[in-house]
């Protein structure tokens, strides 16, 4: 395989060229500070998670969670005391979530019984109900050491005479719970949201874009040069194959989206104090998802369109019009629902959840799989298209 | 088909959207030899190289390259054959030496033979001392010269070259030729293609007149003057040429063929110089002012407008 030959030419042939260099990162750099800077102000408010409780149990650890709940900034707190009209407002989506507090819950768990506290989530907002659900799970593993140990107390017969001693077992069993001796996750999870600011949309954001005019747009303009400066042909009478060539190009652009969109990330982490959550592995998944996709979307752009300038322009509206739709621009939240839907045919769309799901609900590489999985599904839908579309004559 | 021909094309066709480029064409190149495709622009030499150098799929016919079918051993034919296109077709932003580089390395070099074949072809070309600057510092005919090493990089057998002088200065023409014969001298078959006579006449042992899309002749260049026989060729510059002049030279005896471009007339006629007199004459007499006239030996210029009736030069 020679592909690599290709691609190493290709990246030296662009290091060579400073003008690209300094606009594949410096330019988006001082877009980035540029804009994050001057709309810090309007995203504090934007991300807050809504829920509807309903508390059914009106006791002291139902109280005690609800304190809890409202305790925590993103959580925006409402109460309702009828179950039915509560489960309506979430059907009419007027509220996200809904957490109902069952009757004699405090009962319940001083008692050493089992109960349940029961979320109902409107489905389409995913990574919000993922965050609430690790929350309520957060405070419900406390309230389950307390279960039991009134069951083990119960259970070895140890004799117990008044409630005070039942409290005074369970506080030292809560002491030794926290943190819990066996933990499946090192971090507690409400602290694991970031703080969303300005940068924490407009560092992804921008991010994506430009990678999308150097994939989409370097990378089929590459393409199309090699075949206008007659360089191709040369490669063609070699004994290389066209996979070959064709590989070389993908791999030198995905390579370059690759580390465009890295250097972007850690820009702006060390820069404007972002936060890129607690998995590594899982934001560079996510980096490589879009940098594949975007090469499968340039290369289709290259054997479509048969000059350089064509490229070009066609690049520039895809990129643009991917970018205002799917949401590089302004938070896709705040479009309206029916733009929401168009925008999940986007890359940007697909790029930004998932970037929103590590950099701000820290949801790991299992908070991704969906938005990886239909990048790469893009990904395949880019290649197969292209390949059918190229002429191997 | 020769059994010493290294390359042997029969019926070639080439068909773009219906426009036939290459029409029935049929022709062997023996080993060693230079052969020359001479013809106008747009008379097909391109689209047969590139069919030849597995660029471009015949519409149909054969073409057989070292006893390899082009439709179905492609790769073989790669290994044996060196391309130089017409264009430059080089990385402008790299020095010469990577541009060789890379293409070592595409064509499966590595390591010191890789090292040894630049320094070697760097020399050849004589741009060892230039050989770190970018391309885009280099004259035409310095980037020429890389052009034509980077097609000797793996020792071909056979060298297509398109065009090779167009464009050059007369200096870097010389050095072309010369680089080209001293690889003839080695062993190398040479194929090129041009539009001008003197390097068919000066370079090739044999020369193919492509015409069209058509072969209308191939011959050494000795072989394709004596068709054209006792001819000779008069060009006339005028400051204008009256409508029927053409008929009335036609007229005289010795005339064979009269072809008017503006107002150039070229005249082909046996015992040119004895008939000046007479042309001149019928010229002034019908009224055309001539600024000037010019009798040549027969040559391929001559040759070419016997065989098609129009100039090869426009
Ligand atoms: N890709 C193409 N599509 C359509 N017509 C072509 C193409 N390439 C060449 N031609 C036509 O075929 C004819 C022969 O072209 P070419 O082989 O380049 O001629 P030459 O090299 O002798 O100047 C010309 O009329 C040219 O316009
Ligand atoms: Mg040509």
């Amino acid at each position: 395989m020679k592909f690599n030959i290709i691609a190493a030419n290709d990246i030296r042939i662009f290091l060579r060229d400073r003008n690209a260099v300094i606009l594949m990162f410096l330019l988006p750099m001082v877009i980035i500070s540029v804009a994050g800077l001057a709309l810090g102000g309007d995203f504090e408010q934007n991300i807050q998670i809504d829920v509807l409780v309903v508390d059914l149990d009106n006791g002291e650890i139902s109280k005690g969670f609800i304190e809890f709940l409202e305790e925590i900034d993103i959580l925006d707190v409402d109460m309702e005391s009828n179950e039915f009209a509560a489960r309506d407002r979430v059907k009419d989506q007027e509220y996200g979530r809904l957490i109902i507090i069952p009757r004699d819950f405090t009962e319940s768990t001083m008692m050493g019984e089992n109960s349940e506290i029961s979320i109902i989530v409107d489905p389409t907002e995913d990574s919000q109900n993922t965050v609430l659900e690790k929350i309520v799970e957060g405070y419900a593993n406390g309230l389950s050491t307390n279960v039991v140990v009134v069951k083990t107390v119960a259970a070895l017969g140890i004799p117990v005479y008044s409630e005070e001693q039942i409290f005074e077992v369970v506080d030292v069993a809560n002491q030794f719970a926290q943190p819990l001796p066996v933990q499946v996750k090192t971090e507690s999870t409400s602290s694991n949201l970031g703080e969303f600011t300005s940068f924490t949309h407009y560092v992804p954001g921008f991010a994506v874009m430009f990678v999308l005019f150097t994939s989409i747009g370097a990378g089929s303009v590459s393409l199309l040069k090699e075949q206008e400066a007659g360089t191709f042909r040369r490669l063609v009478v070699a004994p290389i194959s066209k996979a070959e060539i064709i590989g070389g190009k993908i791999t030198s652009t995905f390579f370059k989206g690759f580390v465009q969109l890295a250097v972007l990330m850690i820009f702006g982490h060390f820069v404007f104090d972002l936060n890129l959550g607690s998995d590594m592995l899982a934001l560079t998944v996510l980096i490589a998802a879009i940098a594949l996709s975007s090469t499968g979307l340039g290369l289709l752009v290259a054997v479509m369109v048969t000059t350089k300038d064509q490229a070009d322009s066609v690049s520039n509206v895809l990129t643009l019009t991917m970018s205002a739709i799917g949401g590089s621009w302004w938070p896709l939240f705040i479009e309206p629902q029916f733009m929401q839907d168009i925008a999940r045919l986007t890359i940007t769309a697909w790029a930004m959840d998932g970037f929103y799901n590590l950099l701000y609900f820290d949801l790991g590489l299992v908070g991704i799989l969906k938005e990886v999985g239909v990048l790469v599904l893009m990904t395949i839908i880019f290649f197969g298209l292209a390949i059918s579309r190229f002429s191997f004559d | 088909m020769n059994n010493d021909a290294i390359i042997s094309v029969t019926n070639l066709v080439k068909r773009y959207n219906g426009f036939t480029a290459v029409d029935g064409v049929s022709f062997d190149i023996k080993r060693g030899e230079i052969l020359g495709l001479l013809g106008p622009n747009g008379a097909g030499k391109s689209t047969i190289i590139s069919i030849l150098c597995c660029l471009l799929k015949p519409t149909s016919g054969r073409v057989i390259i070292n006893g390899f079918d082009i439709e179905k051993n492609n790769n073989e034919i790669k290994k044996i054959i060196g391309v130089v296109p017409q264009e430059i077709s080089l990385y402008h932003t790299l020095s010469a030496r990577e541009n060789l580089t890379f293409y070592a390395k595409v064509y499966g070099m590595s390591g010191k033979a890789l090292k040894k074949k630049t320094e070697a072809l760097l020399d050849m070309v004589g741009l060892t001392e230039r050989a770190d600057d970018r391309l885009e510092g280099y004259s035409g005919g310095m980037k020429r010269r890389i052009n034509i090493a980077v097609a000797l990089l793996h020792d071909p057998e056979i060298l297509i070259l398109d065009e090779p002088s167009t464009g050059v200065d007369p200096q870097s023409r010389k050095r072309i030729y010369d680089t080209i014969r001293k690889l003839n001298q080695k062993g190398v078959t040479v194929l090129l293609t041009t539009h001008q006579m003197e390097d068919a006449e000066d370079l090739c042992d044999r020369i193919a007149i492509v015409d069209k899309g058509k072969l209308i002749a191939l011959d050494t260049l000795h072989g394709l003057l004596d068709m054209v026989g006792q001819s000779d060729i008069i060009h006339v510059m005028t400051k204008g040429i009256q409508p029927d002049t053409a008929e009335s030279i036609r007229q005289i005896e010795t005339v064979e063929k009269v072809s008017v471009d503006d107002g150039n007339m070229t005249i082909q006629l046996v015992h040119g110089r004895e008939m000046l007199a007479g042309i001149i004459d019928t010229l002034i007499s019908s009224g055309t002012r001539v600024e000037s006239i010019q009798i040549k030996e027969p040559d391929l210029e001559t040759l070419f407008l016997h065989l098609t009736g129009t100039a090869l030069r426009k």
